[in-house]
């Protein structure tokens, strides 16, 4: 069993003499291929990962952009439509108002235009009366008077025009 | 044949055959038979299963990678820094050295190379020089024995400090040598004394022995698995605190 913890030299030396060669030629026929290709994987990994996230932050600032932009124009068309709600209440008063001043003025015009037929109907009537009452005076003037009294009143007016104007004085 | 003979069998090495050379002898054992067939595996194996693009060998590509993956972004770069990844393949080997060292000691006809304190101990050694090495490079000579005793310390303990620190060094070496040792030496221990255990019951009578057999095979299964997680374990345990010194050595703190 002295054997046992009796290390032989001949199997040092081979150990490492095996150990160090096996390490010189593995790291050039498997670890080195192993590593490149490790790092080539990560390097093509992280690279995607790169792309990745600058491709999301890119869509992230597109969204936020557009999200500014849609509420931008949402406040422009509530403003808009505020402004022609404006607008069009204003636009309804002034045509209210202004019906209602042509409405006023052509009551007035007519009620001035009744009212100016009316003066000339009354008119009318009254010259028609006048008329008409003087015409039927005079009928019955001409019915009264007769002839003596015409006479009378003749001669009554030739006395009178006589004595005002001599040189018409006839000589009888 | 005692107990001792076969747990000498199974678990010391086989010596085939040994060659000189100058001073030193070199044997040809059945650990270092594991040790090539772990080192063509890694060789082999490895490469073609990393460079292949079939389908078929998709899993096992990936296993390797998630182990190699974890092994740098759990091991290597939190205890070394962003310098460790020049360490990795270092790391990496050691990890599938030790790991396919370990399971080969479970395969029938196999035989832990890992419980073998020669393997173990050139192990040790060259993450000893790893951290003595990577300490001095990051820090420089100076740098890294003027950093050996913490800082804080007063003036008047360096002088008992800094030989402590020094066998420290070689101490956390040493512990990891002996750790990885025993650990897989004590799995196959307890393995072979539970099959015993039947012909030692058996010994007292053949029913006796029956009895026993269920039960002991079921806690050699039992052990199997356990040896089997401590296998991983192991090799994980191995190449962290390789890791952890190695990175004490580079930023002393």
């Amino acid at each position: 069993m002295e054997a046992l913890i009796r290390p032989e030299f001949g199997l040092m030396f081979w150990t490492i003499t095996c150990f160090v060669l096996l390490v010189l030629l593995l790291s050039k026929t498997a670890w080195g291929p192993l590593m490149q290709a490790v790092n080539e994987r990560e390097r093509a990994i992280k690279h995607d990962r790169h792309t990745a996230e600058t491709a999301r932050a890119e869509a992230e600032k597109i969204k936020s952009e557009l999200e500014t932009r849609l509420t931008e124009l949402k406040a422009e068309i509530r403003s808009r439509m505020d402004e022609a709600r404006v607008s069009a209440e204003k636009e309804k008063d002034i045509l209210i108002e202004e019906a209602r001043k042509s409405a006023a003025i052509i009551v007035e015009s007519s009620r001035r235009e009744i009212e100016a037929q009316k003066l000339e109907a009354a008119r009318d009537l009254r010259n028609k009366v006048a008329e008409l009452s003087v015409m039927a005076a005079e009928r019955i003037m001409m019915k009264q008077l007769d002839h003596r009294a015409n006479t009378d009143l003749a001669s009554k007016y030739l006395a009178e025009l006589e004595k005002e104007r001599p040189d018409l004085k006839m000589e009888c | 044949m005692g107990l001792k003979e076969i747990l000498e069998h199974h678990i010391v090495d086989h010596v085939w055959a040994r060659f000189t050379l100058g001073t030193h002898v070199f044997p040809v054992s059945k650990h270092l038979l594991m040790l090539g067939i772990a080192s063509l595996i890694l060789l082999v194996v490895f490469p073609l299963l990393i460079r292949s693009r079939s389908a078929a060998l998709a899993p096992f590509r990936s296993i390797i990678e998630i182990i190699v993956l974890f092994i740098r972004d759990e091991v290597v770069v939190p205890n070394l820094g962003h310098k460790g990844a020049a360490y990795i393949g270092y790391f990496s080997t050691l990890f599938f050295l030790i790991l396919i060292l370990n399971l080969l000691g479970l395969v029938p006809y196999g035989a832990s190379a890992t419980g073998n304190l020669a393997v173990t101990t050139g192990l040790a050694l060259t993450t000893f020089v790893l951290i003595n090495f990577a300490g001095i490079k990051e820090q420089g000579l100076v740098g890294y024995f003027a950093h050996l005793v913490p800082k804080g310390v007063p003036v008047w303990l360096y002088p008992l400090l800094f030989p402590i620190e020094l066998i420290g060094l070689v101490t956390k070496a040493f512990a990891l040598c002996i750790r990885l040792f025993a650990n897989m030496i004590a799995g196959h221990i307890v393995i072979l004394s539970f099959i015993s255990f039947i012909f030692i019951f058996g010994s007292l009578s053949v029913a006796v022995g029956f009895a026993v057999a269920p039960i002991s095979v079921g806690l050699v299964l039992f052990t199997l698995l356990l040896e089997l997680f401590v296998a991983f374990l192991q090799a994980y345990v191995f190449v962290f605190l390789t890791a952890i010194f190695t990175g004490a050595a580079m930023h002393p703190h």
